[in-house]
């Protein structure tokens, strides 16, 4: 006998019994399409400021964390253990103003992967970038890098230089 | 002096140049290492030796 849908006695209403199979855990892949999961979500902030290079992108630090729930940020590093795709959000103040250039961008595995905002005016005292990526779960690592040229450094504020991240999808 | 302005001193046609998002980029990782190029693929100036960056007053 083969059961396709179960009546709540209570309350009269219907549903489908979804079965893990060998697994007792429901996995991200059973999810259906539309549906959030409860895949990692991390959130740091600058407990202390980085001095930014001149004419360089420089790595920031976000040494303090608010949030990580699956303990995959470290070293201002985030290393996803579940693939796919993430959604990252960076906000960045400057100890004085930039004067010409400053330019966010999320870097991937060392590299540069995506540029944030580009801003070249004279008063630059705070900038943000958003990105989404893939991560195979694995190797994949993500980091924020700033380019200035005015001599500035980071502040150290919970509220105003910080990095976070969430699953938004699965692989 | 920065590795930013020894490449300047060096080529001096540089000083004008987008090293944002042009071809070559400088970078730091804030792990004590100290400033490097990450990128060098400038299409007419060859990338510096570190004994020309060492060189540079």
């Amino acid at each position: 006998m083969a059961i396709s849908t179960i009546t709540g006695a209570s309350t009269g209403s219907t549903g489908t019994v979804i079965t893990t199979g060998s697994s007792a855990a429901v996995t991200q892949s059973m999810l259906g399409t539309n549906v959030a999961g409860n895949g990692p979500a991390f959130s740091a902030y600058a407990g202390s400021a980085t001095t930014l290079t001149n004419g360089a992108y420089t790595k920031v630090t976000f040494d303090t964390e608010e949030f990580d729930t699956n303990n995959n940020f470290a070293s201002s590093r985030f290393t996803p253990t579940v693939a796919g795709y993430y959604q990252f959000i960076s906000n960045i103040a400057f100890a004085g103003s930039v004067t010409s250039e400053a330019v966010i961008a999320l870097y991937k595995n060392g590299s540069i992967y995506k540029y944030g905002i580009d801003m070249q005016a004279s008063g630059i005292v705070m900038f943000q970038g958003t990105f989404l990526a893939y991560a195979n779960g694995t190797t994949d690592y993500f980091e924020i890098y700033v380019y200035q040229n005015s001599s500035r450094s980071s502040v150290a504020s919970s509220s105003q230089t910080y990095f976070q991240g969430a699953m938004v999808r699965s692989a | 002096m920065t590795l930013y302005e020894k490449i300047i001193s060096l080529y001096p046609e540089l000083a004008t140049y987008n090293f944002a998002t042009g071809a070559i980029t400088l970078q730091n990782d804030s792990d004590g290492k100290g400033d490097y190029i990450a990128k060098w693929e400038h299409p007419t100036l060859v990338k510096p030796t570190e004994e020309q960056l060492q060189g540079v007053a």
